[in-house]
């Protein structure tokens, strides 16, 4: 503008004298040409975004702007309101953290409106449900429902969390409750028939798990009677630390009990495959079997061993075509095998006839089966290790 | 005075001891005796003599003592089982919307006595439609009265089973039958759970009835039996025996009726199972009903109750079931048998043959206008 020292002239004069000055000289901060959007931006009136957080220092206008909204001295009603708008315009933004942060600064206010306290609630319980947070979602609507008893929004939040909560019945009370209120309510009426829905399908989950159960159950016992009538024993492992829990928690006494030995199978061998003794259709029982070759510190497993085979049917099987890849002095053949079966108990081997079939190899009177798994040791007849192995034990060779 | 006395009293005498201010044990001997002659039908016509009877009766309900009221109900119950009474019940303006103003109190102490009221009054259509007329000019929405029917505990004193028939009978309107068929609302939805209702006969009969009316409507047949409503379980269920069946069989069934446990129980009333049959029935009228219950192995489940049925009502209706289930599908121009028209040179054919499918067709529609005669809807108190 004009300088003092002017001031006493004809003003025309400084007025041309301004407008010269204003045509070449550019005001203190004017925009630049370069880059006078990126400038505009920075405007509280032209900015196209909002920036995510305000930092006084860079956007003093805009800070200022940002108290003037939470000015303390409104009523708690307005202040309470005006925080619920903000969230609702982060919720319509997706940015559900946010939201919440502002609906909390809405309750926090406390005021006396319960209305918007109860919307308050129910929002935050959205942001909530969009974050995945299920829980915090239901105490909120429960909340809100208690402050508004009529607001239907309350009711279709705190329904549709208890869907995903899996709890079905408070779902269909929740729907229930609503329509009672508001009984054309489209998306009441669909929360209560998905809820039925689910609560439907698992009470059939329940029963068919309880059918599935009490079968597996009978099988368990028909397998058992018959291991028993075959008189075959079965080696139950003493109770140790892990497994007294077992006892007190057998709805069905001694089955499990006794099946509980015939469970470790993956304690004996390394190539446990979860194979498990079974009774087939006809009546005849199927057993995993290890056979153990000390020489070459090989194992077999059979999964399903028929207790009518003999031990020669799969010698021939295993070994008369092709010798094991172990077995690198060739000598593994069917009939150069010997079979043993050790009792722990006594420290000794009782020599077993291969022809004979398991069934009789596991009636024998010191045949006790080991965690399920009827195991057997196998060496070659006459052969240097044989002769040794055996010496070094207690054996009871056939006549 | 003894009862002797009065039979040679006219009828206005015994009306001027029906008051409020009566000495209270004239106004019991009175009352008691007027309940006496409502349990017969010659008392009854002695009684149409006056119709300032029902006014009577209807300001004696308000007496305090309990026993007066209880007897005046009763007598109501009896006019009302009578159908020639019902002209006479109607003609007091007063009586059907106190009724109903005191059956939505959920403090009212005779609320269940009035249910059976209203259940005889609107058991043929005539007073039926009067019955729902005063509904609609007392603003008494049918929503309310299911609303009650479904609020387990609504009145303290009194079950309100009887409004299970009382809907039934309702059902004779179309205008019931469009509320509870509401696809925008969920009102059928409510009432399916109380096919297994087991703490009364007179509800469960009462929810069947009404169930078996609806399905009259065969346009709705599609959406009863889709999953927004899913009627078929409901029908079913109470039908399903304990009898073990395979996995595959249980597969296909209705989620409800998998696996059911070895203590279930089939509906005990011949009744009402006769309804249940009847109800399914009437779904396989259409095509899509047919289809539906076909591909859920409805017939699974009627194969296991003929071998245990022993009614022979039931077991007819339930081999009837079973031939539209495994029967061949009617050619295309017979498809909607409710809609068929036999042309007259087939008529003669068929005659023979399709004369007893008639017959229970005319039957079916019969028992739609006349409430069954079995179901409980006229719960008849006669005390002499």
């Amino acid at each position: 503008m004009a300088s003092p020292a002017q001031q006493g002239d004809d003003s025309d004069d400084d007025m041309d004298g301004f407008m010269e000055r204003f045509k070449k000289e550019k005001y203190s901060n004017a925009f630049s040409e370069d880059n006078w959007e990126e400038e505009f931006n920075t405007v509280p009136m032209f900015m196209k975004t909002a920036p995510e957080d305000i930092d006084p220092m860079k956007h003093p206008e805009l800070a200022a702007i940002q108290s003037i909204i939470h000015d303390d001295d409104r009523p708690l009603e307005e202040q309470a309101k005006s925080l619920k708008d903000e969230g609702n315009d982060y919720f319509k933004d997706k940015k559900y953290k946010k939201a919440i942060v502002s609906y909390t600064a809405g309750l926090k206010k406390n005021c006396s409106d319960s209305n918007v306290n109860a919307i308050l609630y129910t929002n935050r319980a959205a942001a909530h449900f969009h974050l995945g947070n299920m829980r915090s979602a239901l105490n909120d609507a429960v909340i809100a429902k208690k402050l508004k008893p009529d607001h239907i929004k309350a009711f279709i939040r705190g329904a549709s969390c208890c869907i995903e909560l899996k709890k079905y019945a408070d779902a269909f009370q929740w729907s229930e409750e609503g329509l009672k209120l508001q009984p054309t309510d489209k998306k009441l009426l669909e929360l209560r028939a998905t809820a039925d829905r689910h609560k439907r399908a698992a009470e059939r989950d329940a029963r068919k798990a309880k059918v599935k159960e009490k079968k597996q159950r009978s099988e368990r016992e028909a397998l058992l009677k018959s291991i028993e009538e075959r008189g075959i024993k079965l080696l139950i492992p003493r109770q140790g630390p892990k497994r007294s829990s077992d006892v007190e928690d057998d709805g069905d006494g001694g089955s499990s009990k006794a099946m509980s030995g015939l469970d470790l199978d993956g304690l004996c061998s390394a190539e446990a495959t979860g194979a498990k003794v079974f009774l087939d259709e006809q009546g005849v029982i199927h057993w995993p079997v290890l056979f153990l070759y000390p020489e070459h510190q090989q194992t077999d497993f059979i999964s399903a061993f028929s207790e009518t085979s003999s031990f020669m049917d799969h010698f021939c099987l295993m070994f008369g075509a092709e010798l094991p890849p172990w077995d690198t002095n060739r000598q593994y053949s069917p009939h150069n095998l010997q079979l043993f079966f050790e009792d722990q108990q006594k420290e000794s081997l009782y020599e077993v006839n291969p022809d004979t079939s398991l069934l009789k190899s596991l009636q024998h009177k010191r045949y006790f089966v080991k965690a399920g798994t009827p195991s057997f040791v196998i060496l070659v007849k006459g052969s240097p290790f044989c002769e040794k192995f055996l010496s070094e034990r207690k054996t009871h060779r056939l006549k | 005075m003894s009862a002797v006395m009065f039979s040679d009293v006219k009828a206005e005498e015994l009306l001027s001891f029906l008051t409020l201010d009566t000495r209270p044990d004239i106004k019991g001997q009175a009352t008691e005796y007027i309940l006496g002659l409502s349990g017969n039908r010659d008392g009854c016509r002695f009684l149409q003599t006056n119709s300032d009877l029902i006014k009577a009766l209807l300001t004696l309900t308000t007496d305090p003592s309990i026993a007066i009221v209880k007897d005046c109900y009763h007598t109501l119950i009896n006019l009302s089982a009578d159908e020639t009474m019902h002209q006479l019940l109607v003609k007091n303006h007063d009586l059907i919307p106190r009724l109903f103003k005191n059956l939505l109190d959920p403090e009212y102490m005779f609320a269940d006595r009035i249910c059976t009221i209203l259940t005889n009054l609107s058991r043929h259509m005539k007073t039926c439609k009067e019955v729902f007329k005063v509904m609609q000019e007392q603003n008494v929405g049918l929503a309310q009265i299911v609303d009650i029917f479904c609020t387990e505990g609504y009145n303290k004193q009194a079950s309100l089973h009887y409004l299970g028939p009382l809907l039934s009978n309702l059902t004779q309107l179309p205008e019931t039958r469009h509320f509870i068929l509401d696809k925008e609302r969920c009102v059928v939805q409510r009432l399916l759970p109380y096919t297994q209702y087991e703490a009364s006969t007179v509800r469960r009969g009462g929810v069947i009835g009404t169930l078996r009316n609806c399905c009259f409507d065969h346009a709705h047949h599609e959406w009863l039996l889709s999953d927004a409503v899913d009627i078929l379980p409901f029908l079913l269920l109470p039908l399903a025996g304990p009898e073990e069946l395979s996995e595959e069989e249980n597969e296909v069934l209705p989620l409800d009726l998998q696996y059911l446990p070895e203590d279930k129980i089939r509906e005990e009333d011949p009744d009402i199972r006769k309804m249940l049959i009847e109800t399914l029935i009437l779904l396989t009228a259409t095509k899509v009903g047919r289809q539906i219950l076909k591909n859920k192995n409805a017939y699974c489940i009627m194969r296991e109750f003929h071998n245990w049925e022993k009614e022979p009502q039931v077991i007819a209706a339930c081999e009837k079931l079973i031939q539209a289930l495994i029967g061949d599908e009617p050619e295309p121009s017979m498809e909607n048998l409710l809609e068929l028209e036999i042309p007259e040179d087939v008529e003669v054919k068929l005659k023979d043959m399709e004369a007893r499918e008639e017959e229970q067709l005319k039957k079916d529609e019969e028992d739609r206008l006349n409430p069954d005669q079995a179901q409980q809807c006229a719960g008849i108190i006669r005390m002499m």
